[in-house]
This record gives C-alpha cells, structure tokens and sequence, in this order.
C-alpha cells in the first residue's frame, strides 16, 4: 500500500490506541466518557471517509438518544427527534451563516469574470524592478485574487497554468515558482471576506464584523512575509530568480505617446499638457490627449476627493449624538447612520486608490499612512485642535495633523507625478483594468462591514452584486457562467451548511453527555499557564489540519476549545485569528496539502510532487513565524477591532 | 438498474438546481433592500425573515444534489487510495449505519414540526406581523425525504459497485475546479506545459 495510506492508518490506530488507554474500563464509564469516545469514533469514521455531516448526524442522533435514554428512557425518542429538528432549524435560520452562499456566488462569479490574466499580466510590469519580480506579481495576484473569490483550487490552478510557464521561462527555481503559487494561493483562505472566518465566528459566537476587522492586518502581514522573503532570496541567490532584462520590462507605447514624449516631454503631465496647448502635434488627436490626461489626473482626484471628504468630517459641526468612530450595525439611530453613510460612504471606496495607485513610486506608503493618520484622528474625539477656523462658523477647526497629512499627500502626488512617464502610464491603464476594481470592490465589501455600514450579509449580497457588475463588464456574463456559478454556489453552501447540521447535532449530542466538563476539568487540573494552553491548543489544531479539512476542525473541535478560553483569560477573536492562521498552515502541510495536488495537475510532468512539496516548506515556515509575531504582538490583529468597537 | 439511478439523480438535481436560482434572488433582495433603506428611508420589516428563509431553502433543498454529485465533503486522506470496493463497502456500511437513521430520523421529526406549525398557523415573531413559517419549515421533511431516496440510491450504487468492482457512472455537472475550462480560458494547451518540461529538465541536470 502506499505511504499515504500507512499515514493514514497510524492516526487512525493512534486515535483508537489512546481511547483505549485514556478511558475507564466499561463498568466505570460515565455519559461524561462516552462523549469523549463519541470524540474519538468520530475521527476515525470521518477518515474512513464518509461525508463528514451525516457521519456527524448519525452519530449525534445515537448519542443524543443514548444520554436522554440515562435521564428518562421513557422520552429519549421524542426528545431525540426535537433536538434534531431544532438544531436543523436553528442552522436554516442563521443570521451568520446566510452570508456564505452569497460570498461564495461573489467568488464564482469573479473567478469566472477571468480577470486573473490581465491581473498577472499587469502586476509582472509593476513590479518589474523588484527583485524576483515574477514570483512577487505572482504572490500579489494569487493575495488579491483568492481574496477576491476564496476558492483555493481555482486560484493555485489558474496560477499554474499562468504564472508557472512565465516564471520557468525566466529561469525561476521550480521550488520557488511552485512555493510562490500555492502560498499565495492559500492567503484567500485568510485574509477577510473569507468563508473560514464566518463559520469560526458562527461556531464560536464571535462576531463576524470583529473577525473581518482583526484578521485584515494579519493577512496582509502573511503576504507581506511571503514578499519580503521571496525578494531577499532572489537578491541572495539572482540565480534561483534572475532579474528581467530590459528587453522584458520595456512597455510598449502607443503611437500618440511615442510622439508626445519624443516632442514634448518624457513626463507624462508636462507632456500631455505641452501637446493640448501647442499645435505642435497636429497628428496627435485632442479627444486621446484628454482622455490620457484626465486619467494621468486620476490619483490627484482621488487625493483631493478624500481630503475633501476628510476635512468634511474632521470639521463636522459636534453633535450630542454622533456615535464616535463607528457602532456596531443596528444600533446607530436611524438619522445618524443615514449622515455617517454620507461620509464614511464616499471616504471608504476611494481611499485605496491613493494607497494604491502608485505602486511605482517609493513614496507611494506616505500617503495611505497620512491619510490614515488623519482619518485616525478624525475618529478620535477630542484631538488637539490647533489650525486657523474654518469658513463656517459652526464647524469646528480642522486639527493639525489634517494638515500635516494634506501637505504630505501633496508632496507624494508631487514626487509622483515627477516620475510619472509615458511607460508608467501604461502600466497605469493596465491596473486600472484588472487590479482597482477588484482591489476596489474587496475594499470596499470589507469597509462598509468593518465600519459598520452594513451587516455581512448585506455586504456580502452588495458584494455579489458587484461580481455580477464586475463580470458583465468583462463580457463574461452569459446564461452559461450564470448557471455555472449558480449550481456552484448551490453545491458548496449545501456542503458547508448541511456540515453545520450535523455538527450541531453532534455538539448537542457532545454537550448533554457531559464530554466538555471532562476535558475542561482534564485541562484544568493540568494547571497549565495561558501560554502554555495556547501553544497546547495550536498544536493540536496543527495535527488535526492533517487529516481533517478546515471545515471539519472549526466545526467539530472549536466547540471543544471555546469554554475553555475564559479560565485562560484569552480573547476568543484573538484565539480565532490565531486558528485561522494555524489552519492556513494546514494547507501547505505535506504530504496533505491540496494545493500541491492542483498545481501537480497543470505543471509540466518532470515537475514531482515533492519538488512542489519542497518548495511549499519555506512559507510553511514562514506561516509559522508569523503564528508567532501575532502572538507576541496582538496588536496586529487585535488593534483595528480594538479602534472601531471599543 | 441504472436509468433508475439516474433518474432519481435527475429529480434531485432538478429540485437542487431550481431552488440554486434563490441565491440570485436573494442577490437581488437584499441589494435592493439596502437601497430601499438607505436611499429611500423605506426599510421592509418582512426583508429578515425572508432573506433567512430565502438563504435556509437554499441550502437545505440543495443537500441531495449535492450527495448526487458526491459533492458533501468527506475526509478523503485515506479514501482516495483505497481500490473502489473497499471504498464501496465502507460508504455501504455507513450509509446504513449512519445516514439512513438520521436522515429518516430529520425527515419524521421535521414532518412533525412542520405539522405542529400548519395547525397553529405560525408567523415570524422577529418583527410584528411577521410572514408565516409553515412553509419555510415544509422544508424540512421535503429535503430530508429527498435526501432519504437519493441516500437509497447511492446505496444501490455502492451495491454496484461491490458486484462490478467499479463505481456506476454519475450525471455530468459543473465542477468547481474544471482544469480544462480553466485551460481554455486563459489559453493555455497542453501542448505548450509539455513544451514547459525543457526549462524543468535542464537546470536540475545542470546542477548534478
């Protein structure tokens, strides 16, 4: 038999082995210990491989009757069936769960807009200049594609098909090729609007909003890890990730701008503005030049439209009851949220354009942070008021820090626009097709979540809303993608749901046998710090991720790990950031890892499996890591809910 | 033998698929109710429950095309290398052992549940005038007896599949991860990932 199998076995005999050991012998058991076994059962029926939710329906039926049967024989039937139907009904009736299919419909139906070639296609020329260039636009693309649709083997596949014949031809290392597509094309699984963290939070009663907000910067962190060490190797090793040629990077450029910077100006402003002033360029029709133009001007509108609306909302009149920064959806009276829409509304969407759409320049961090800085302070009440009054004599004076940040958003557009060429304005359009409505539309699905605006649900219909948008434009929506995204979307959220049924019967069945009180009061008398029960617990989800797929391990085993937080004084979101981590990992763990397996079917075939596992171990490593930043710095997560929901 | 399994596949994918369109619905609903509050300041007290029932009909009706499809998921880090009888024989056991009992169970208590709220006549009580619930708890016998016949003929299959040693074909259907559409799509052929093999080969043999 293969080794996989033998794999298999042994955790299986090892799950049997230590029920044996750890449990009374029959005479002594309690409901208490037949629950723990119901556990171990459990574990091993699903790797026998039948569908996990009736697997954990069956069994959870069995067990209810059994431990209402010790109570009063006489019921345990009846009382069995009403456990089963409420806890179906309960699921049906979720206000968590009801945001899964319509994320999962927005997936589809993005994958399907095919935005992802000219999305790869465009990344590679931003980042032409940064060492191991292809594997960073790689990365980047697989980070905001999967975030996009949170369909791994979608992504990992068409990545395969993209990225790895680019990357091989440019005489990239295998390994760090097949690394680069499957890390990046787990990070969906992570980084908000994700499917796992909605079913954590609907398993774990933490808020999804919560979830969203803290599990944003964490994910950008794990990308930014993944970047940071693909550049580092190619500079230590150009022959692992050799630099393009100049040949590669040059931009072609269209006739009118080849005129243009050859006559006038190389820079795009000057150049642009010298050709409509001038009669010089008689060949050259004016309708191209403003339309070029008014989009050169674009990240100078989208600067002073946030500014604006900034200054807006700095200097807004105080009122009594303004809810300060952001309340939790539903609870804002009805006038105030219609005013906070007006503002934050417009000051969500654009504000990724100005962090964004400068990739090309080195300055383009300084004016994300300053806005953010001001926007910071606009959130805060009370924040030192210094600036000359303002027109309107009821507004109050914008603070000091808006100022700082206007005139560092003025000096970055200006650097900016010194280095705005003709080639860069290509690269420009290019983006503005395929990165910014995507970047656009995640931003602003999870804005109007995170800031309150509208509930998940009501986000996530926005969200598909904007798929069906997004693939229409692309021309890609027809009857056909329809169906397809809509039978898929069927099939999935049946899957996930139909899981929920029988876990929650499971866990019920789980509850009324008393299993929980056992293990809390097993963990307990080990008398272990909050640390050491953490370290226990990741450890423990990290060997489950091996033979059990994420779905199964929220499902089944958070209700286990939950009761316990509170004797540890840790924060169930904090926890759950840290799963969500933990059973990324998963995902590239070999010899498991599905990711692996999509990418071996689309690679040529003298790429093995344990080349594409080989390369994997490196961001494994680096997941690691960065399970441990977030737990020495909480802040990384837990700073962004702290902000919004005090 | 088999035109019966595929005909009860057949129903099961045609109520599974008919009932999938609810998403675009509820697409639709709930964009509009944002709007219709936000824009128009007319928000609709019945636009909870009706989303929820929209979301629960979704789903739960959806549950045996997808057992059709084999689409549940399952643990497979074993199931996958084991030859198709001992995969029959296993899903033949559980079937009986597991699925049937709970989901005979879920469609007797579910038809009894839906009963109770035909004869009280029962309405949401989220909001006040809330819209009735018998029929959205309807749901529950009809899915759980629907996945009951298609359990019934995954049975036969696993039967089947015990006799002939492989498994009996299933109905054609999107899959999620569909390598050749995704090959057309961005224009990829086979062709030019075996041209690929040339960069693979060489380094490694430039570096032994």
């Amino acid at each position: 038999m293969k080794k996989e199998v033998w794999f298999g076995l042994t955790i299986m005999a090892a799950v049997v082995l230590a029920a044996f050991v750890l449990l009374p012998s029959p005479s002594m058991m309690s409901n208490g210990h037949l629950g723990l076994l119901m556990l171990a059962l459990v574990v091993v029926a699903i790797m026998l491989g039948f569908p996990t939710a009736f697997t954990l329906m069956g069994m959870g039926m069995v067990f209810a009757w059994i431990a209402y049967r010790s109570q009063n024989p006489g019921l345990a039937v009846q009382q069995t069936l009403d456990l089963m139907v409420q806890r179906t009904y309960s699921v049906m009736s979720n206000d968590v769960l009801i945001s899964i299919p319509l994320f999962v419909f927005m997936g589809y139906l993005i994958e399907r807009a095919n935005l992802i070639e000219k999305l790869f296609k465009s990344m590679h020329l931003a980042t032409a200049r940064i060492p191991g260039s292809l594997a960073v636009a790689t990365i980047i693309t697989c980070a905001i594609f999967a975030t996009a649709t949170g369909i791994v083997g979608a992504v990992v596949t068409l990545m395969g098909l993209l990225a790895l014949p680019a990357m091989l031809r440019a005489g990239y290392g295998v390994q760090l090729s097949a690394g680069a597509i499957t890390a990046g094309g787990c990070l969906g699984i992570l980084i908000p609007p994700s499917v796992m963290l909605i079913v954590y939070g609907a398993t774990a009663g933490v808020s999804v909003v919560k979830l969203y907000a803290g599990a944003f910067f964490p994910g950008l962190m794990l990308a930014g890890l993944y970047i940071a060490y693909v550049i580092i190797l190619a500079k230590l090793k150009p022959s692992l990730a050799p630099p393009m040629s100049a040949e590669e990077r040059r931009v072609p450029l269209p006739a009118f701008a080849e005129i243009v910077s050859s006559t006038v100006s190389k820079r795009v402003l000057p150049g642009l503005m010298g050709a409509i002033k001038g009669k010089r360029n008689a060949a050259v029709p004016m309708r191209t030049l403003l339309n070029h133009l008014f989009i050169a001007l674009l990240p100078a509108l989208a600067v002073v439209l946030i500014m604006g609306l900034v200054f807006l909302k700095v200097t807004a009149p105080v009122e009594p009851e303004v809810p300060e920064g952001v309340v939790a959806m539903g609870s804002a009276a009805l006038g105030t949220v219609e005013e906070e829409t007006a503002n934050a509304g417009g000051l969500q969407e654009p504000e990724p354009e100005s962090g964004l759409q400068e990739p090309p320049s080195e300055e383009a961090t300084q004016a994300p942070a300053a806005s953010v800085a001001a926007e910071t302070e606009a959130v805060k009440p009370g924040a030192p008021i210094v600036a000359e009054p303002v027109a309107a004599s009821e507004r109050v004076p914008a603070p000091a820090s808006f100022w700082i940040g206007l005139v560092s958003c003025a000096v970055a557009l200006a650097l900016f626009y010194a280095m705005f060429s003709f080639a860069r304005l290509e690269i420009f359009k290019m983006l503005l097709g395929s990165f910014f409505p995507l970047a656009i539309m995640i931003l602003a699905v999870l804005g109007t979540i995170v800031f309150g605006l509208a509930t998940p649900t009501e986000a996530a219909a926005m969200g598909s809303m904007g798929g069906l948008v997004l693939a229409a434009a692309y021309r890609r929506l027809n009857l056909g993608v329809l169906k397809e995204s809509v039978y898929l979307t069927a099939k999935t959220s049946a899957m996930v749901c139909w899981l929920f049924v029988g876990s929650s019967i499971f866990s019920a069945a789980f509850a009324l046998l008393g299993g929980q009180e056992i293990i809390n009061t097993w963990v307990l008398s080990m008398d272990m710090t909050p640390v050491q029960f953490m370290i226990l617990a990741q450890i423990v989800i990290f060997l489950l991720g091996w033979p059990l797929e994420w779905t199964e391990i929220i499902v089944i085993f958070m209700p286990i790990f939950i009761p316990l937080l509170p004797h540890f004084g840790i924060d169930p979101l904090f926890f759950g950031l840290l799963v969500a981590l933990n059973l990324q990992t998963a995902f590239l763990s070999p010899p498991v890892a599905m990711a692996a397996f999509y990418l071996k079917g689309v690679s040529p075939p003298h790429v093995t499996l344990n080349q594409i596992f080989a390369g994997m171990l490196p961001f494994m490593a680096i997941q690691v890591f960065a399970i441990i930043l977030l737990y020495q710095f909480p802040a990384i997560g837990l700073w962004l809910p702290q902000l919004l929901y005090k | 033998m088999q035109k019966l399994l595929l005909a009860v596949d057949r129903i099961s994918t045609f109520v599974g698929q008919l009932f999938s369109w609810l998403i675009v619905a509820l697409t639709f609903m709930i964009s509009w109710e944002v709007f219709s509050r936000y824009a128009l300041d007319n928000p609709h007290p019945w636009a909870f429950d009706v989303m929820s029932m929209m979301y629960g009909s979704l789903f739960m009706m959806a549950g045996a095309y997808t057992l059709s499809k084999n689409g549940h998921v399952r643990g497979d880090v074993l199931y996958g290398f084991f030859p198709p009888r001992l995969q029959a024989g296993l899903d033949l056991t559980l079937y009986i052992l597991f699925f049937i009992p709970g989901v005979f169970a879920l469609a007797w208590a579910g038809y009894n549940y839906a009963a109770d709220s035909w004869v009280i006549n029962e309405h949401s009580n989220i909001t006040a005038n809330g819209p009735p619930v018998y029929p959205f708890k309807t749901i529950i016998p009809i899915a759980g007896a629907l996945l009951l016949a298609q359990g019934l003929v995954e049975i036969v299959r696993c039967i089947v599949c015990l006799q002939q040693g492989k498994w009996p074909s299933r109905g054609e259907d999107v899959e999620e991860v569909d390598v050749e559409k995704l090959k057309e799509m961005v224009h990829v052929k086979d062709e030019d990932i075996a041209r690929l093999d040339a960069f693979v080969v060489h380094p490694q043999e430039s570096q032994k």
